[in-house]
């Protein structure tokens, strides 16, 4: 290298080379769009814009070291029959200057703008639309609150598979999980936040409206931390809506779900069951008419009725419909044989339990149910908001037991099933002798 | 330099018999430097095998988007599970282990290691955890991947995860007795006039990894002593509803496992400063900046490693990481450039060694580019645990450090057998690993980027097409490894007879017989003062010493055809 006499040329030379570098940086860094999903949100936005600007001094870098290298397996090969040495150079002071100073310049660049974009997204914004999360083996549920409307000072909540919003209107996230580390990963929103056991993690993003879209627009949201077996099956989706009004309709027909929902309980059992809003499914194997799941971790529920009836009871002294509840409420109470310790604590309100107790019970082989299960007045259509267990991550499993639930040690020392639970609303007529 | 003066063997030519080793001196015990840096290679270079037919089977799965290969997404878990871990703890850092073993007294002129029954016994680790990590895919596989988060390892994961566990537990001492050895031997067995300055770059390189493995593989193992029993005697370290933290192994693992990268490219970067010299016949450019940046890369290289928890720090702690990992691209950048400047000018010699040295400046600078963009945390939201990190851990792991240990292979290939790998075979080596390579990873950093995450079985229907590319790529890649295999086989019995020089290489390891005798060296070696010092009239004088003491090579590797009038013995072109 001859730059301890720098002449003329070797000034023009490296002036053209360098805007070469700049122009091919700058066409390669124009491919962005290509390799992103569409710009969904905001943030988006911000972060495309800024890998734009690093695909330019990588695109640049990439063709200065690959030219260089190129050039000089071309213009420095030996010659054949060649066998003297190269010149013996050491080095050059003032270049190894320059290839320390100029990546140094180029990192302060890019951290200073990484900085200023990171800030900026995750800055709380005005008038957030709180929704919470809850991520479990294999499913992703969304929990929206608002005012009761039969009594506004109490909350309403319900649960959905799907995480709606609408353009422009800030969305944050408070997400836990019920099991393992799960990180919630919308592509087409760029951002991306671990779920982790013990902690409640937030994530922000405000969607935009992206070109050329259809509304409402449907954008996947992936399970990016491996959580087991069905890892690359945990997927949800964001629903954004084109207007406020829009979004508004969809929320005030999930209100009204909940305000009344359906009387007869093996119904409304089998109707949550078949939301996916907990994630049964993705571990449980069910073939029915309506549901199909085809889970690998747990237990059949094809039958699950008749073994509640027959040895379960037997092996647990609680009636079917009081063990089917134990299984749900405590699923480590008592193990099906061959399963591990393996379902989590869902939390699953008390109505929806017993809707959930009562669907199971009618599955049967005889397809007569094995028991009954009826609600309590409080469950019903127009029943005021019954107190949903809180999902904390600190909360032992103890803490969210409510000892005036049915299943209890007690229980299990008396045999006669309307004894079982005498001031509770779950009757159990064994219909299999035990 | 004109105070060099050209130092000339008093020896007497050719005094050593030739030693006469047999396959199964490899396969006892034994505390010869020389026999167990062969018996690592040659060890590790299964289990690179072993690891690559699990990465075949990955990409098989992954031809379509769903489950087709295996049954369940617990059998895919487990592969790419065990893929990563053999790769990473049974290849990658024995296999660098071999090449310091085999090379650093040689390159010191020294007789053996400084602890040569310790050498062994850090070896001998490796078969038995070996075994328990293969046994570990018999008894429930481990499905938590190589990084074994909780409490997906914990409470979530079969059997095979504590064996996996103990593997890698065990491979982490063999590692620490291995670079203790490193450091003593560099420290205290030079030769007397060999300063700090005068070593080899290989010899800096070991010694900069070695520091790492000494400070960080401690860490490793307390980690996994915690997941061990958590797993086994009901401790909840990690079991955050019983008082534990699951980030708490992340920010140890990682603690260790991010310097864990530089104990796998380090070693190649001084494997690269070797060949790229010798066969270039050029000086290395800046010699104490591409030493001193070793080291810089092993310091900085312990403050970044929560730049691998961008999604699960607390945020505002990702600053001061992202800065740290932005700070380390100054180092490397300033090998990738001192590189470049050592072959500019020089007489480049297309050897096997040499495409493979000049390819790992290729592919690592791209690794290095993605390196700088993961770095910066709104980008890395979008991309943690996508393909987009497969693809830039595999230009730095692949690209980066088995292009080095494939250029290693062909460069000392003749010291340690005494015999020539066949170059043309060795071309096509070249060129298959180097297509096969670019076209399996670079459209990965696309998939990844347009919404795919590492780590599935099943993806979504839009991923095929380039996951179609990556696949088919890959099986060419891994055809590719064969080609070397098959010119060892042959080149081991009918190769061409290498001489004590080959490439007519200035450092210490080739001013000896090849194979060199048991004590590497009859009588005191003589140095050249400059390991580097292509392009002196002394260096010519010096290497002439050399062919006179040891018997001149048949003919200058440089070219296949065979000059007029010489008779070569090789048979298989």
């Amino acid at each position: 290298m001859n730059s301890t006499k720098v002449g003329p040329r070797t000034v023009v030379t490296l002036i053209i080379v360098g805007v070469l570098l700049i122009v091919g940086g700058f066409l390669i860094s124009q491919a962005t769009p290509l390799i992103f999903p569409v710009e969904a949100s905001a943030e988006a936005r911000q972060i495309d814009q800024l890998f734009r600007i690093a695909l330019l001094i990588g695109g640049a870098i990439f063709l200065l070291v690959q030219g260089l290298l190129a050039y000089s397996v071309w213009r420095f090969r030996a010659r054949a029959g060649d066998l003297s040495d190269g010149p013996n150079i050491h080095g050059n002071t003032t270049l190894e200057i320059v290839w320390t100073a100029i990546p140094a310049v180029i990192v302060v660049v890019l951290t200073v703008l990484s900085y200023s974009v990171w800030t900026s997204i995750q800055s709380v914004k005005p008038d957030e639309q709180a929704v919470e999360v809850q991520g479990a083996r294999f499913n992703w549920a969304f929990t929206y609150s608002t005012p009761d409307p039969r009594d506004s000072s109490k909350t309403l909540s319900f649960k959905s598979t799907e995480l709606h919003t609408y353009i422009g209107r800030p969305v944050r996230l408070e997400m836990r999980t019920q099991d393992v580390i799960h990180s919630f990963w919308v592509p087409a929103m760029r951002i991306k936040q671990d779920v982790i056991p013990g902690r409640v993690t937030e994530y922000r993003f405000t969607p935009v409206e992206a070109a050329g879209e259809t509304y409402p627009a449907r954008y996947p949201i992936q399970c990016a931390e491996l959580c087991g077996a069905e890892h690359g099956n945990m997927i949800a989706w964001v629903v954004v809506h084109q207007t406020e009004d829009d979004y508004t309709a969809w929320f005030n027909q999930e209100v009204d779900k909940v305000l009344n929902p359906p009387a007869d309980p093996v119904v409304r059992g089998e109707g949550i069951l078949a939301s996916q809003v907990y994630p049964c499914h993705t571990c449980h194997v069910l073939n029915t008419e309506t549901l199909q799941w085809a889970g690998n971790v747990g237990p059949a529920l094809n039958g699950v009725g008749d073994r509640a009836a027959g040895p379960r009871s037997t092996a647990t002294g609680l009636s079917a419909a009081d063990y089917l509840y134990q299984s749900i409420h405590e699923p480590n109470a008592y193990l099906a044989p061959g399963f591990g310790p393996l379902m989590p604590q869902l939390n699953i309100p008390e109505c929806e339990t017993r809707s959930i107790v009562a669907y199971l019970c009618t599955l049967t082989s005889s397809g007569q149910p094995a028991c009954t299960v009826e609600l309590p007045p409080e469950c019903g259509a127009g029943a005021p908001p019954e107190a949903t267990p809180e999902a904390t991550a600190e909360g032992t499993p103890e803490s969210s037991f409510d000892p005036s639930a049915p299943p209890s040690g007690e229980g299990a020392s008396n045999p006669t099933p309307e004894a079982t639970a005498p001031a509770a609303d779950v009757t159990a007529e064994a219909t299999a002798a035990p | 330099m004109a105070s060099i003066s050209v130092p000339v063997g008093g020896v007497p030519t050719q005094a050593a018999p030739r030693p006469r080793l047999r396959a199964s001196d490899f396969l006892r015990w034994s505390v010869d430097h020389k026999i167990i840096g062969v018996q690592y290679m040659v060890t590790s270079f299964v289990f690179f095998l072993v690891g690559g037919t699990l990465a075949m089977l990955i990409r098989w799965e992954l031809l379509t988007p769903n489950l087709d290969l295996v049954q369940t997404g617990s059998q895919y878990n487990s592969l790419f599970s065990v893929h990563g871990l053999v790769m990473i703890f049974l290849w990658i850092i024995p296999m660098f282990a071999g090449f310091g073993n085999y090379l650093v007294p040689l390159m010191l002129g020294a007789k053996d290691m400084a602890f040569p029954w310790l050498n062994a016994f850090a070896f001998w680790l490796i078969p038995p955890a070996g075994i328990l990590m293969l046994g570990s895919m018999l008894v429930g596989a481990p499905e938590a991947g190589w990084t074994q988060y909780p409490p997906l390892s914990t409470l979530f994961s079969g059997d095979g995860q504590t064996l996996a566990a103990l593997a890698v537990h065990l491979l982490g001492i063999s590692s620490i007795l291995g670079a203790i050895n490193f450091i003593v031997t560099i420290k205290n067995m030079r030769p007397a006039g060999m300063s700090y300055w005068q070593m080899p770059l290989f010899v800096w390189a070991i010694l900069a990894t070695s520091i790492i493995v000494v400070m960080a593989t401690p860490f490793l193992a307390g980690g996994l002593t915690l997941l061990i029993l958590d797993r086994i005697a009901g401790t909840t370290f990690f079991d955050a509803n019983r008082g534990g933290d699951v980030l708490l192994w992340q920010n140890v693992f990682w603690f260790y496992s991010h310097p864990a990268v530089y104990i796998m490219v380090l070693p190649g970067m001084g494997v690269l400063s070797d060949v790229l010299t010798t066969h270039s016949r050029k000086p290395i450019f800046g010699y104490k900046m591409v030493a001193l940046s070793s080291l810089a890369i092993a310091l900085v290289g312990f403050t970044v490693w929560a730049h691998h928890m961008f999604t699960s720090l607390q945020p505002a702690l990702r600053i001061p990481f992202m800065i740290t990992s932005m700070i380390i691209a100054v180092p490397t950048g300033i090998k990738i450039f001192s590189w470049l400047g050592t072959i500019w000018g020089g007489k480049i010699r297309f050897t096997s060694a040499m495409l493979f040295s000049l390819g790992f400046l290729s592919m690592f600078v791209i690794g290095g580019i993605t390196g700088v963009m993961l770095a910066m945390i709104p980008f890395n939201l979008h991309v943690h645990d996508t393909y987009f990190v497969v693809s830039h851990l595999h230009f730095v792991l692949f690209g980066g450090s088995v292009f080095a240990i494939y250029s290693g292979i062909y460069h000392w290939f003749p010291k340690i057998t005494g015999r020539m790998l066949n170059e043309r075979l060795g071309r096509w080596h070249f060129v298959l690993t180097y297509l096969g390579f670019f076209f399996t990873f670079f459209p990965m950093h696309f998939i990844g980027m347009l919404g795919m995450p590492r780590r599935v079985a099943v993806y979504l229907p839009e991923f095929q097409g380039l996951n179609t590319i990556a696949s088919i790529s890959s099986f060419v890649l891994g055809l590719s490894t064969f080609l070397l295999v098959i010119n060892v086989i042959i080149s081991l019995r009918n190769g061409r007879i290498a001489g004590a020089n080959p490439w007519r290489s200035l450092t210490l390891e080739w001013a000896t017989t090849s194979p060199p005798p048991a004590t590497n060296f009859i009588g005191d070696p003589v140095m050249f003062p400059d390991p580097y010092g292509y392009g002196m009239p002394e260096a010519a004088a010096y290497l002439e010493s050399i062919d006179r003491q040891f018997g001149a090579p048949a003919r200058p590797p440089v070219t296949d055809k065979p000059a007029p009038g010489v008779t070569v013995v090789e048979s298989g072109d």
